[in-house]
């Protein structure tokens, strides 16, 4: 940008007007931002659910179970379900590995021989 | 003998006790010396004992005891003499004048790159959420930057030229970075009494702003609840950055430096692909750039500058605009509130925050929220203004070097 204070010898009412047009274009500037964030919510917001549309409770009749009794059964047997423990299979496998001899790990080796 | 009536160790003790520090302080000037260790240990006991802002106060401290410290030749005024760098004598080998240490690390506050690495690292570590949920926050954070221009006529009114006040008024923006880049570039002269008098009062924000708030406002006002901020998206979090530095550099060029920085630390860390960057430039880089920051300032202050009638003004200057930031962001608040209806009603005392001193001024407004109404809950909506704050100095900053520089 032009050096304004280079150009012209500033007095006190261009130090004034300095003041003036730089509040007005801080304000300036930052309500452009306002407007695009405004702008911004509106398109990239995460929008709210819809609201479910109100389901007509219809009368209950006689032998007919109400949710809460449906609700209290399902915890009862999850409940049940998550006490019983894992049948377990029972069999325990032992798998053999066949090693290539070697003398540090022979047996022979490593015991002290008894003296004769 | 030839061995006793030899002068050679009279001459040897003679000429080291000449270079000694401590023979400088009885030459002309030395009492300045002597006053500005003073005043390091003292900014020394505020950084260490009180913790006013320590990070950057105990470097500026120590960096104005070492450049005070005679003959240790560790900076030289010289080299930046009227405001520039003499590349000239920084290259010379004549031995007129051996760069020191310091002299080396200011060319990152000269070149202006140590502010905006450090702005790097403050949008790494700034939540713009709130200012995202509430776009009417930057109206605050515009309103605050009033503080910077009156005091900057009222600093013009004292006798400062129109660089030099323009650097003083900024401290009103209560943002060390931007008031170092502003300075750096308008009037390097005063960058030491400008970055002491900005740091200082940021670490008094708790002290200055309570009285302001309490005799702006009524009871009533201070009781205002607000209502919860709307959740922001990933996606909103990640182009707000981008958006900001590209519209605020097309309009404003000069504050591109500083939007632009701190745009790019906070895109590092809400892009959330580079979380190693995003971590370096929060930790590792700002530590960094914060020794060589606050040593290199501190080193500015020399004898010659500090000790004068005008850093006293700043002093004064610089608390003019902290106190006027404050209140213009408040009266604006209210203003506010005067057109927005019933429940949608602004607590004045988040106005208080567009003052940047992120997030201290936010804190200041949640502590007096609370006191007049312990169920009051400001803290995140006064982090709106708060941020807003950051960026409405900025492009203050801009304005002034645009117009100034």
């Amino acid at each position: 940008m032009m050096n304004l204070l280079a150009v012209t010898g500033w007095g006190t009412s261009e130090m004034m007007w300095c003041a003036l047009i730089s509040v007005i274009l801080v304000f300036g500037v930052l309500v452009l931002l306002v407007g695009v964030m405004k702008l911004f919510g509106v398109i990239f917001a995460e929008k709210p659910q819809h609201k479910m549309a109100p389901v007509e409770s219809k009368p209950i009749s006689t032998g007919q179970l109400h949710e809460e009794e449906i609700a209290a059964i399902a915890t009862a047997l999850k409940i049940y379900k998550s006490a019983l423990h894992d049948r377990e299979s029972e069999v325990l496998t032992i798998l053999s590995i066949k090693r290539a001899y070697s003398p540090w790990n022979s047996k022979i080796h490593g015991l002290t021989k008894l003296p004769r | 003998m030839n061995f006793l009536q030899s002068n050679f160790a009279l001459e040897s003790l003679e000429k080291f006790f000449g270079s000694m520090g401590f023979t400088a302080f009885f030459s002309e000037m030395g009492w300045g010396n002597l006053v500005m260790i003073c005043i390091a240990f003292f900014l020394l006991y505020l950084a260490i004992k009180k913790e006013y802002e320590p990070m950057l106060m105990m470097t500026i401290a120590f960096g104005m005891l070492l450049t005070n410290l005679p003959g240790a030749g560790l900076f030289h005024e010289e080299l930046f003499a009227g405001g520039h760098v003499h590349w000239n004598i920084f290259g010379s080998h004549d031995g007129s004048i051996v760069p020191g240490l310091l002299d080396y690390l200011y060319l990152g506050v000269k070149l202006g790159i140590y502010p905006c690495l450090i702005f790097v690292g403050v949008g790494a570590m700034t939540d713009f959420g709130p200012l995202i949920a509430n776009p009417k926050s930057f109206l605050l954070g515009a309103a605050a930057q009033v503080g910077i221009f009156a005091t900057f006529l009222a600093a013009y009114a004292l006798g400062f030229t129109p660089e030099e006040a323009g650097s003083i008024g900024i401290i009103g923006g209560a943002d060390g970075p931007t008031a170092i880049f502003l300075t750096s570039k308008l009037a390097p002269h005063l960058l030491g009494p400008i970055a002491v008098a900005a740091y200082s009062y940021m670490a008094l924000v708790p002290v200055i702003q309570p009285p302001i708030m309490r005799a702006l406002t009524t009871k009533k006002e201070r009781e205002i609840k607000m209502k919860t901020l709307r959740t922001v998206s990933k996606k909103e979090r990640i182009i707000f950055p981008i958006v900001i530095a590209t519209i605020i550099s097309l309009l404003l060029p000069d504050a591109a430096p500083l939007i632009g920085c701190l745009m790019l630390g906070n895109l590092m860390k809400e892009c959330g692909v580079v979380d190693r960057l995003s971590k370096t430039v929060q930790n590792e880089l700002m530590n960094i750039v914060v020794i060589f920051l606050g040593l290199t300032v501190g080193a500015t202050a020399t004898a010659n500058t500090f000790l004068s009638p005008a850093t006293l003004k700043i002093l004064l200057m610089g608390v003019t605009a902290f106190a006027v930031a404050t209140a213009c962001g408040i009266l604006f608040a209210k203003l506010m509130n005067l057109f927005a209806k019933e429940g949608n009603k602004i607590n004045p005392l988040i106005g208080s925050a567009g003052v940047s001193a992120v997030p201290m001024a936010a804190r200041v407004s949640q502590i007096e929220g609370q006191k007049a109404n312990p169920s009051n809950f400001l803290l995140m909506h006064a982090m709106g203004p708060n941020v807003a704050g950051v960026v409405g100095s900025a492009v203050a900053a801009g304005l002034l070097l645009s117009f100034l520089g």
